[in-house]
Order: structure tokens, then C-alpha cells, then sequence
């Protein structure tokens, strides 16, 4: 029997335990409601706490949310509900929370504001977004739009995109995962999903499962009984919980996959038959992995893991009946992220372990119909210029650093003047705060549609309130491939304050903008003008789709209704009202053990489906824009610093999601503040104790952030947890907490998606 | 009537917070790191040197009231506040409670806190006057978990999940030479 010594006070200070608590600062404590011990109704819901969705019960006593509880309805949340997830509650009733319109009067930033009413505000930005469009001559792409939630993002780029015209859209894709997406479509030919219940030997680099949840893949790690092998160059809890934990170098995951490949070659380790069948340029392949001699040893000398734990791990990846090498989600790392993600790809794609169970699989979504709207076409619109000088790049949501710099050059072929930003607080959320500070300056409009004061608001002319999560509903949405189901965020209570759904935002605003901007275009559109002359004003008004609220006639449950019952009837429209979810097996719903449930019979997922596909080791587009076409190794990839530089690299705290959770009271009971991570070596030379203040100093700029030294973290490596040091003074709560890691992060992109990279900025430290 | 206990599935843990949020907004437990009935306790730290790092005994273990059979808190109290209720629960009598805080130095799992709001010493009463008390029969903490790895129910009953996993897995309890007899088991 095992005896184990607790102590609460020992806990909390900090002695054990190395996550860093604090003690509440709040003037008034007492922010939670104790539930009765009444029924009461409980209103399905999505969560939207992170990018996960996952499914919940909202409980409502007297018109107030008291509690959240995971759905165990939903395949993909696996009947949990996270930390941040039962915190939603408090950012419903965050008292920062932006209540009404605000109209701007003080200087950008200073944070002084009017009260408005709906209309002042539509009013104010019609006026100021007709005179932006006059003077452009029509070009609607000088007004840039943005989005950083996931939900909704299709219907905001309807309305700013198809209807108001513009091609200059952005999303969160370039600060955050698009290399990978855009490794998987090109090389396999879709993006793919990946199957981690279903696999019995894992490799992960650098993603942190375990404080970063993804569901269902953190759940499935939790319960499966796989091998886990994690490289990182900290020890997270992922890797605590490893079954073989790889310290190394950042950025250098690349060299240790080179020589996966170069052994699975060599020893001819690979699935023959497969390759045979699916691969394109196979062996030229091979011949540059050969040549290149990738071999353990070499590899051993980039990363510092020794030759011959990298042997065993690739006998034993290739050895499995499922293997997996997990591609991760989260911010780029350096210049090679695109060829890393590749090699990756490549590994799983030499075992075989695509289209297949426990592999990268295609399944097959459950595909909802579009609701078709009437396009307006736009003579004197031009065309997206963040893609220039980027080989592939989203065609989507672009790349936010290189359109920030050309705005800021003015190398932009023409001039931005105007940004509706919603729910994507770039003032925290990119490289060079200081740089997307002057981008914001130079507009003439900015409108922030969010909930919150963030940094990004105070930026803003016009601040619009959007409602939260649980004062809406949204439309249906499609999730996951291998047990695809539906779900639908149902409005657990109404807006509060003055606040409204990006929809009915949205409606106001096309109310208001449609016929003064459709003027400005009769005004330069020599189509435009020709169909007034034929069908005349009115016709070639409503003909042409100038009507930017045509969508929102109807309200978001009217549409709902309509789409889902239509496509699928009405007993899912039904089951998507009451249980929030839908999957065709919903009967068949098994309880494994202590509420963790089986949703689809093993035999109906889709492990594997028809599809042609081919794997595409050498990209001969990328050979014809001067990059390798091949993953490659270039000596500027080595990590190699002098003794008293570090290396840069962010993440978060279990507790977080970026900057959006930076004000909510319960999640700051954890993290006040965050704490910087220096290997306890370096933090003895230094001088440098627990708690002491330090300045990291950047090519950009400085910050001071308390240490925490550790021996999880590799010598001259710094880990500055994200979405901390707020400068908004609205948000009570975060305010001045702890320091912003792109306040020093250099903005750096990679060419082939134009991702920021986020590790390759190099640090000085001093001690005060 | 029953006879609740809880078994803790504890090397599933990943320490993410979740049971102690979820307990906290169910319960009404005020804000404040100090304010908790239950929190996860890093049983060691990660040793070594970075590049040959021991993780093999860190564990993430759950740490509530163990509700014990033999609870030294309620032979404490000097004001006879706390009883044990009709499902073995220790709980307490408000009313009756001015602080002495007798039961907090007895009770060998450091699992009270004092209630500032509420002027009274409190802990895990397992949801008594919540969820279990409009008739749900699954805790906060436990239905949260991400890893479920929070067993719930009635010891007294032969079929209930938490008894077969106690019939079936070996486990410990928690400092027993204090002969407290906990109803809160670990798993091995
Ligand atoms: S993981 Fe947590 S925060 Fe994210 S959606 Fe799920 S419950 Fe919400
Ligand atoms: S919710 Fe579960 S996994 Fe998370 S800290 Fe609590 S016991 Fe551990
Ligand atoms: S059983 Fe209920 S009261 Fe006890 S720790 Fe869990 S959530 Fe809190």
C-alpha cells in the first residue's frame, strides 16, 4: 500500500506542485452560484470556451445559468467537459463584458468611448464606409474583414465577402495551423482527420495533448492502451505522461523525422505494397534521403536524442499494426514547419497508415447543404495581394503577416482603409504588437465586433456587442469524419444587456449599408449602371444581390429548421433540438464504463473509404519557386546558441485559451499571471530564483516577466505561456497581469503558406 | 438510503482542473485558490537533470475529504456540528458551527477549508444538497472528467459500478494508519 502525504497549505505554496497558484486579489469574491436542489431545464448547447465545440447541458434557475455538464450525446466530446468549458459561466456574466454600442471618442487606444444606440452605431459606420468606398472608386477590398471563431465564419464571410464584396479576408489559419492542413491536402490529397483511438503506437512533437485538449484525441489518449512517445523541448504533462519522452532541441523535430525515413529506407522497414500502390516519385525519394545520409547519428547531433532511442523508435513505429505519427495543431514553429509537416505525412504514409484504422483517415463527413445566396459581382473589385510572394497560401483566410507588413509598407497595390474585426484579438494574437498597433492606426474605420474590452476594441472606432455562446442559437454544424455526427448550439438565455448575435448584427448592418453603398457602385460600375438602364433602380437592386442582409430575412431558427429538416427531416431536426446532437446510431449509444460511452459499432466507422488518392513525395511547384520539393535539411535549422542566448517558445497553460480567457475570474484562480520557464542551469547563472522578475529582451522590444525555473524545460529555451499582459484597463481582471510573448516575438513568416513562425526568435536575459 | 463512496482511477489523471471547476460552479464554492473541496495534488515533482529527466513517480492524485468511516473531524468538533448523514455522508450542521476550526486540525487529509460566506468550516459533501439532493446520482466532479476516471455510488450495493471495481481492481486508501477508514479509494 502506498502512503501518500497531503497537505493543503504545503499545496499551496507551491512546494509540490509546480503550477503556480494564486490567491485571489477579486474585492468581491463570491461569483458562483450554488445550484438548488430543484429540477429544472436543461438546454443543449455547444460550448465555445476553445476551438473544440464540445456538447453540453446548460442548467437555468430563474432565467440565470447556475451550471454546465457535458452532453454525453456528442461522439466527438466524449461526455466531458473541460476546466474552461465550466468556466463558461463566468464569462456570460464577466462584468467587463461589453454591454452597448460604444462609439469612439478619444484617441485609438486610450479607451474612451460614447455610449451609442444600435442604430447611432450603424449610422456612424455607413457614413464613414461610403465616403472610404467613393474615394476607392468602388474597390471593395479596401475594406478588410476578419474572423478568429470558428463558428459563424462561413456566414461572415458571406455577408463581407459575397455581398459587400471584398476579397481580403483573414483568419486565425496563418498564425496557427495552416502548414499542416496544407502538408496533408497536398500531399495525400485532403486534409484528413486523425484517428488516435484506433492507434496503437503514437509519436507526438510538440503538441501538448494533455493542456491543450483536442477533442476526442486527449480523451482516446486518456483510455487507450497505446504506446505514447513524445519529443518536446519541454516536459509537459503530455510528456509526463508519456510512455518514452524525447527531450530535444526546438525546432529540430524535422531532423529526427528525416532520420525516421532514412531507417525506415535503409532497413527497408516501410510498407512495400502500399508504396507500390500509392506512392508518386517514391524513389526519388529515397535517392535524396540516401544521399542526404539523414542517418541516426547525424540526427542525433541536431536534436541531442541519441542514435540509438531514434533507431528503436522507428523499428518499433514500423513494427506496429497502427501506427501514428500525430500531426499536431498549433502555431508554426520555424521556417521548415511546411516540410516538417510533410516528413510527418511521408512517415505515415511509408507505414501505410492512411485511409486505414489508427492512421490519417478520410472518413466521411456529413455534408450540409450550402444556403445559396445571390452574389452581387463587383467591376473595380480587386483581388487578395497577401498571397504574393507566398508559393501555396490559404486561399481562405490568407496570410495575416504579410498582409499586415504590405498595408504597413504600402507595397499593397491599393490602399486598405477600413477593418471589421470579429471575435480575433490581433493585438495579442500576432508577432510585433507594435506593428499591428501602427496597421490599425492607418485605417480610417475599424469595427470591433466582440464580447469582451480586448486590446484589439480599444483600437476600435466602433465597438459592437456581440452576445456569448449561450445567448444564441447558431446554425447546424458538421463535425468529424470517422464518427461524423451534427450539432447545434440551441440558445440556452437571452442576450444580455444590449448585446446582439453576429446575425442580427449583421441584419442591422445590411439594413443600413445596402442602398447607400449600392449608390456608390451605380456611381463607378459600368455593369451596374447598364442593368439600372435595362431593368432599371429596383430590379438590378434585387436581381444583382445588393441586398447584403438577403440571409437574415429570416431568423438563425427559422433557417435552421428550413436546412435541417429539409436535408435530413425532421426526426434529426428534433433530436437536434432536445439532445443538441445528432449521429445515426444515437440508439445504439453503449455505455462502456463510468459514463464514457461507445458512439458509432466499431464496424460502422470509417476506417476506411473509396477514394483515389495519390502520395505525393516530391511537390514540383515548390522545386519551380526555388524551395525544396522534398523535406530537407539546411544548416540554418541548427539550433546552436551562444551560451548566454535563449531560444523563444510560447504555449499555454491548460487553464487558457490565448487571450480569450485572459479575464475570466475562475480561470485566473489558477494563473494570475504567467511565469517564465528557464532550465534551472541557466537560471543558476543567472542568479536568477523562483519569483524573480526578468527582463527578456528581443531585437523588437523588452518585456519583465517572473521565473520559474525548471528542469522541464531545455537549456537555453524560454517558455512564455500566451495570452497574458493585457494592456486593455477594461478588462479588470487580466490588466497588466504578467507579460505578452508577442510583445518580443519577431514577425517572421515562412514563404510556402505565409505562416508566422512563432519559435525563431532569439533572447537576452537580465535578472532586476 | 445508501452508502456513498468514490474510487479514483488516479494514473489516468492529467491534471487539467476540470473536477475542481466543475465543483466549484455546481457548489458555489467561493473564488480563491485557497477556496476548494477538492484540488489534484502533483504527488512528485519531476527529477533529473532536463536531458535525463525521472517522471516515473509523478502522479496526479485527487485530493478531497475521504469521508471516513472513523472521521476524526466530527470526534473533534466541540459544538457536535457534525453528523453523518442517511447516505454516510459527514456533513454538518450550519447552524451549530462558530469556527473553532477543531475539525480542520484533525482532520489528517487537510480536507476543510473555512467558508468565508457562509462563516462555517466546509468540504466534499459529494454533491449531498445538489445534484444528489435533486436525485441525480452522478457528482459534478465525476461526470466533468475528461479521463472518467471518478467511480461514484453505493458501496452497499453489490451491483453498483464502483462496488464491482472495487471486487475486481486491488487499491489503497489514503494514510491509513490513522485508522480513519476512508470511503475514498485508489486504484492501482
Ligand atoms: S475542450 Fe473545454 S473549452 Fe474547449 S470546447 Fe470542450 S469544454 Fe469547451
Ligand atoms: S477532471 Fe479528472 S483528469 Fe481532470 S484533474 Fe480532475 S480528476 Fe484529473
Ligand atoms: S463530489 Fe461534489 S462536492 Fe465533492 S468534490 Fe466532487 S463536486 Fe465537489
Amino acid at each position: 500500500m502506498n502512503i501518500i502525504e497531503t497537505s493543503r497549505r504545503q499545496f499551496l505554496q507551491g512546494s509540490v506542485s509546480l503550477c503556480i497558484y494564486a490567491t485571489s486579489t477579486l474585492s468581491s469574491p463570491w461569483r458562483t452560484t450554488k445550484t438548488s436542489n430543484k429540477k429544472t431545464t436543461n438546454t443543449p448547447y455547444l460550448c465555445n470556451m476553445c476551438r473544440n465545440k464540445c456538447a453540453g447541458y446548460a442548467r437555468v434557475e430563474n432565467g440565470i445559468i447556475t451550471k454546465l455538464n457535458p452532453n454525453h450525446h456528442f461522439p466527438k466530446s466524449r461526455n466531458m467537459l473541460c476546466q474552461k468549458g465550466n468556466a463558461g459561466i463566468q464569462a456570460i456574466y464577466d462584468e467587463d463584458r461589453l454591454k452597448y454600442p460604444l462609439i469612439r471618442i478619444g484617441n485609438r487606444g486610450d479607451g474612451r468611448y460614447k455610449r451609442a444606440t444600435w442604430d447611432e452605431a450603424y449610422e456612424y459606420i455607413k457614413e464613414k464606409l461610403v465616403t472610404i468606398i467613393d474615394e476607392q472608386k468602388d474597390n471593395r477590398s479596401t475594406v478588410a474583414y476578419c474572423n478568429g471563431e470558428g463558428f459563424n465564419k462561413d456566414e461572415y464571410i458571406k455577408f463581407f465577402g459575397s455581398k459587400l464584396g471584398s476579397a481580403n479576408f483573414l483568419d486565425e489559419g496563418s498564425i496557427c495551423l495552416n502548414t499542416k492542413l496544407g502538408a496533408t491536402q497536398l500531399t495525400i490529397g485532403d486534409v484528413g482527420e486523425m484517428d488516435v483511438a484506433g492507434s496503437d503506437y503514437m509519436i507526438i512533437s510538440g503538441a501538448n495533448r494533455y493542456e491543450s485538449l483536442i477533442t476526442p484525441d486527449s480523451v482516446d489518449m486518456i483510455h487507450s492502451k497505446q504506446k505514447l512517445v513524445v519529443l518536446d523541448p519541454r516536459c509537459t504533462v503530455t510528456a509526463t505522461k508519456a510512455d518514452e519522452y524525447l527531450p530535444l532541441y526546438p525546432g529540430t523535430d524535422l531532423a529526427f523525422c528525416l532520420s525516421m525515413i532514412y531507417i525506415a529506407l535503409k532497413e527497408e522497414l516501410y510498407d512495400k505494397k502500399y508504396v507500390r500502390e500509392y506512392f508518386d516519385d517514391f524513389k526519388k525519394l529515397k535517392s535524396h534521403i540516401l544521399h542526404e545520409k539523414y542517418t541516426s547519428k547525424w540526427a542525433e547531433s541536431k536534436t541531442h536524442i541519441s542514435a540509438k532511442k531514434i533507431e528503436q523508435i522507428t523499428r518499433e513505429f514500423f513494427a506496429a499494426s497502427n501506427p501514428l505519427y500525430y500531426l499536431g495543431r498549433r502555431s508554426v514553429w520555424s521556417q521548415n514547419d511546411f516540410q516538417l509537416r510533410r516528413a510527418m505525412v511521408l512517415i505515415n504514409a511509408l507505414a501505410g497508415s492512411i485511409n486505414r484504422k489508427g492512421g490519417i483517415i478520410f472518413g466521411k463527413p456529413i455534408k450540409l447543404d450550402d444556403e445559396a445566396i445571390n452574389e452581387p459581382i463587383y467591376d473595380n473589385a480587386q483581388g487578395r495581394f497577401d498571397l504574393d510572394g507566398i508559393v501555396y497560401g490559404s486561399q481562405k483566410g490568407g496570410s495575416w503577416l504579410n498582409f499586415r507588413q504590405k498595408v504597413l509598407d504600402k507595397t499593397a497595390p491599393y490602399p486598405i482603409k477600413a477593418m471589421f474585426i470579429r471575435k480575433h484579438n490581433i493585438m495579442q494574437n500576432m508577432p510585433n504588437i507594435a506593428k499591428t498597433k501602427k496597421m490599425l492606426e492607418m485605417m480610417d474605420l475599424v469595427v470591433v465586433l466582440d464580447t469582451m474590452p480586448s486590446d484589439t476594441a480599444m483600437m476600435a472606432d466602433v465597438i459592437l456587442p456581440e452576445c456569448t455562446y449561450l445567448e444564441r442559437e447558431d446554425m447546424v454544424v458538421s463535425f468529424n469524419r470517422l464518427e461524423p455526427s451534427l450539432a447545434l448550439r440551441n440558445q440556452v438565455i437571452e442576450p444580455l444587456y444590449e448585446s446582439k448575435s453576429m446575425q442580427d448584427i449583421l441584419k442591422g448592418l445590411g439594413k443600413k449599408l445596402s442602398v447607400p453603398l449600392f449608390n456608390v457602385s451605380a456611381k463607378y460600375d459600368e455593369d451596374l449602371q447598364e442593368s439600372i438602364k435595362e431593368d432599371g433602380m429596383h430590379k438590378a437592386f434585387v436581381e444583382g444581390g445588393y441586398d447584403m442582409a438577403e440571409l437574415y430575412h429570416y431568423t438563425t431558427t427559422q433557417r435552421n429548421k428550413k436546412l435541417i429538416t429539409k436535408q435530413f427531416g425532421k426526426e434529426v431536426y428534433n433530436s437536434l433540438k432536445e439532445k443538441g446532437v445528432w449521429y445515426p446510431y444515437m440508439k445504439e449509444q453503449k455505455e462502456l464504463f463510468n459514463d464514457f460511452y461507445e458512439y458509432y459499432p466499431p464496424e460502422k466507422r470509417f476506417y476506411t473509404v473509396d477514394k483515389r488518392y495519390r502520395v505525393k513525395a516530391s511537390l514540383s511547384k515548390l522545386e519551380k519557386a526555388g524551395f525544396d520539393a522534398m523535406p530537407t535539411w539546411h544548416k540554418r535549422y541548427d539550433f546552436n546558441l551562444h551560451e548566454d542566448k535563449f531560444r523563444v517558445i510560447t504555449g499555454r497553460y491548460v487553464t487558457t485559451t490565448q487571450s480569450a480567457t485572459a479575464n475570466n475570474v475562475m480561470l485566473k484562480d489558477f494563473h494570475e499571471e504567467n511565469f517564465l520557464w528557464i532550465n534551472d542551469n541557466d537560471a543558476k547563472r543567472f542568479g536568477i530564483e523562483k519569483g524573480d522578475s526578468v527582463v527578456v529582451m528581443s531585437s523588437l522590444s523588452s518585456i519583465v516577466i517572473k521565473a520559474n525555473p525548471t528542469n522541464k524545460i531545455a537549456p537555453n529555451v524560454l517558455w512564455i505561456p500566451h495570452g497574458f499582459g493585457i494592456d486593455s484597463q477594461e478588462m479588470t481582471n487580466a490588466y497588466a497581469k504578467g507579460a505578452s510573448d508577442n510583445m518580443i516575438i519577431e514577425d517572421k513568416f515562412e514563404k510556402i503558406y505565409g505562416c508566422a513562425t512563432m519559435h525563431e526568435t532569439n533572447v537576452i536575459i537580465r535578472k532586476i | 438510503m445508501a452508502n456513498y463512496g468514490m474510487a479514483f482511477d488516479y494514473k489516468l489523471c492529467i491534471n487539467c482542473h476540470a473536477c475542481e471547476v466543475a465543483c466549484k460552479e455546481e457548489n458555489g464554492i467561493d473564488l480563491g485558490a485557497k477556496n476548494h473541496r477538492l484540488w489534484i495534488q502533483e504527488d512528485a515533482a519531476v527529477s533529473g537533470d532536463f536531458w535525463n529527466l525521472e517522471r516515473d513517480k509523478v502522479e496526479f492524485m485527487q485530493m478531497q475529504c475521504q469521508e471516513c468511516q472513523d472521521a476524526p473531524c466530527m470526534a473533534a468538533c466541540p459544538n457536535g456540528a457534525i453528523y453523518r448523514d442517511e447516505n454516510g455522508i459527514v456533513r454538518l450542521h450550519k447552524d451549530l458551527c462558530d469556527l473553532t476550526r477543531a475539525c480542520m486540525s484533525a482532520c489528517p487529509y487537510d480536507a476543510r477549508y473555512v467558508d468565508e460566506k457562509n462563516h462555517i468550516t466546509d468540504k466534499c459533501i459529494f454533491c449531498a444538497d445538489t445534484r444528489l439532493a435533486r436525485g441525480e446520482t452522478t457528482t459534478a466532479c465525476q461526470i466533468t472528467c475528461p479521463a472518467k476516471l471518478r467511480y461514484f455510488g453505493d458501496l452497499d450495493d453489490p451491483e453498483s459500478e464502483i462496488s464491482k471495481v472495487l471486487t475486481s481492481r486491488k487499491y489503497f486508501t489514503l494514510k491509513p494508519e490513522h485508522k480513519t477508514k476512508p470511503k475514498l479509494f485508489y486504484l492501482e
